[in-house]
């Protein structure tokens, strides 16, 4: 709690000219932006597989849809990004991007065929592209670049809870009444999802001075080139890509294993290895958002990763469901570093060259890469060697990811040594 | 800026309901225009307008049941998942239900095929899941089913015995 009120004070403190009340609407309009952002996208993950079956598609027709939506996201990541680089107001950018989550719902509960599935799909990809960058910028504008890293840990703390609350909510919703009626309840929420953003519109009210820390509106833009090689972005991307692609199978592995060996309450604990993971992200994200700007990004980027391997080992020694269950909540300690490090090291190098959002879809591109690979690789490796033998892959491509972040990725916190800014 | 706020609130409505007209609109087009899973036979575009197949019979809704996405339950009532497919062999009688069992929003399911013998359906009642003559034990640790494998196996019937409880293996 303390954390909070400091968070509170900093970020109150960064905005001398506007007044403390706007600032503090703003960035309570964040937190619960970033809850109700998180609790939306539970619908539109592996559940669409689930709602088409009932729906009487095929499973070739489920994979192509899917697969449409991948694509979708991952080409729209660095254009999504440039696109947010030149819109002046985040805030809109991420009404549009709620409002095709609205549509994307509504088209997948009423009309789920394959013209409209496929046209929700792209919807969705392309607008969940806009609106992580969004969110990020208007984080940095609220913030400020120097007390970044608390706005994101305070931000992952949010979209923790979002998920936990999210999965019990949708998975509640689908079980007692039907699988529509989950895309049903996910249009609501994104209407819902609204309110916060309304203080979040007056950051670009006259009186705001943000001209003085605002990455999102620099007139001067550096080379795409230049930034997209920095070498600490490029590092971070391969480290964050190298680390999705060994976490994105871990939690359906596990899954499919507990399906294998636990009795009726398989779904139950399941259910918990969705949530508790949230619950541990939602504890300790602020706390790893303060230790980012006390001690570095490295470091909290290493002690997130590392959970990896220790995860993947720990899955193949003792595949009992309970234990599983239990060691799975450490992949909230990756996923909440993960998600503040990303913006972070991104603002660190790109924040004032005019292309953050670019930037951050950059590193989107990546992680969707890794994530894309990691259940074939996966899936294939179970399919022949045995789920241990996969588990212990994942595990040994998250200490490689964990390793490359020490030896390669350079401490990008304003202020250390060997600092790399972008200037043109 | 309140102003510039409600004119994007009001922009983005009217782009909201210009889609749901576009999509109440084409909702109509492409139903008809939608390739259905069973294809039609007579459907040749020599003779449009010439009347439907020489013969037709009667396939009462209430004595038959499509079965794709159907979901299945085990005669405790508990949850198995959805049917997937439906494995025939030669002379097209069907072998095989495929079943997406288990998991929770979609993580964590499996797929496993079980005798297509120990399911029953319940035609009048069209909402209603089908009834698999197994237990939820009995078929978890099944192998998973892939269409693209050399060789596959079905969950049977429990054997009579002690042992029943290992039928999937």
């Amino acid at each position: 709690m303390l954390a909070n009120e400091r968070v509170g004070a900093v970020s109150g403190g960064a905005r001398r000219g506007s007044g403390r009340v706007t600032a503090a609407s703003a960035g309570s309009g964040l937190d619960w932006f970033n809850f109700f952002v998180a609790n939306i996208q539970t619908g539109f993950g592996p559940f669409i597989a689930v709602y088409l079956t009932t729906q009487g598609w095929t499973q070739t027709q489920i994979g192509l849809a899917l697969s449409v939506g991948t694509l979708a996201a991952m080409a729209s990541q660095l254009p999504a990004g440039a696109l947010v680089d030149a819109i002046r107001s985040k805030a809109a950018v991420a009404l549009f991007s709620i409002l095709a989550f609205t549509a994307s719902a509504v088209l997948l509960a009423l009309w789920p065929t394959p013209l409209f599935v496929y046209l929700a799909e792209v919807l969705h990809g392309f607008s969940s592209c806009t609106l992580g960058p969004a969110i990020a910028t208007m984080s940095l504008i609220i913030a400020g670049r120097q007390a970044l890293g608390l706005r994101l840990g305070r931000n992952a703390r949010f979209a923790a809870i979002g998920n936990g609350v999210g999965a019990a909510l949708m998975g509640a919703c689908g079980y007692y009444y039907s699988s529509r009626s989950v895309f049903f309840l996910t249009a609501a929420l994104t209407i819902v999802g609204l309110v916060p953003l309304l203080p979040l519109a007056r950051l670009y009210g006259p009186g705001r001075p943000a001209a003085r820390h605002d990455a999102a509106t620099a007139r001067h833009r550096d080379p795409v080139v230049s930034v997209l090689t920095n070498r600490a972005l490029l590092s971070f991307a391969v480290c964050a890509m190298l680390f999705t692609l060994g976490n994105a199978a871990m939690l359906p592995l596990a899954g499919s294993f507990v399906t294998e060996r636990a009795e009726s309450e398989a779904t139950l604990l399941i259910a918990a290895g969705i949530v508790l993971p949230q619950l541990v992200a939602a504890a300790l994200s602020p706390t790893l958002g303060q230790l980012a700007e006390a001690r570095g990004r490295r470091l909290v980027l290493f002690l997130g990763f590392s959970t990896l391997p220790i995860r993947g080992v720990l899955f193949a020694a003792f595949p009992e469901p309970g234990t599983m269950v239990l060691v799975q909540a450490l992949d909230g300690i990756a996923g909440a570093s993960l998600g503040i490090i990303g913006p972070l090291v991104t603002s660190d190098v790109a924040a004032n060259s005019g292309r953050y959002n670019l930037a951050l879809g950059f590193v989107g591109l990546m992680i969707g890469v890794g994530a894309t690979f990691s259940t074939a690789v996966a899936g294939w490796i179970a399919d022949a060697f045995g789920n241990s033998t996969a588990f212990m892959t994942l595990a040994a491509i998250g200490l490689a990811a964990a390793a490359l972040v020490w030896m390669a990725m350079p401490e990008t916190r304003p202020g250390d040594a060997g600092i790399q800014t972008i200037s043109a | 800026m309140i102003v510039r706020w409600e004119d994007c609130i009001r922009r983005a409505f009217a782009a909201v309901a210009l889609l749901a007209v576009i999509s109440l609109f084409e909702g109509g087009l492409a139903q008809d225009a939608m390739p259905q899973p069973n294809p039609d036979p007579a459907s040749s575009p020599a003779k449009a307008n010439a009347a439907g197949p020489s013969y037709l019979e009667p396939l009462n809704p209430g004595e038959t049941i499509g079965v794709l996405g159907k979901s299945v339950v085990a005669p405790n009532g508990e949850g198995l998942g959805l049917i997937t497919d439906v494995i025939v062999d030669r002379t097209g009688q069907p072998r095989a239900a495929v079943i997406d069992f288990g998991g929770f929003l979609g993580v964590g399911s499996r797929k496993i095929a079980v005798d297509w013998n120990l399911l029953s359906f319940d035609p009048e009642k069209r909402d209603r899941a089908a009834v698999l003559a197994l237990r939820r034990r009995e078929i978890r640790a099944a192998p998973e089913y892939r269409g693209d494998a050399t060789s596959a196996e079905m969950v049977g019937p429990p054997l009579v015995g002690p042992s029943s409880g290992d039928a999937g293996k």
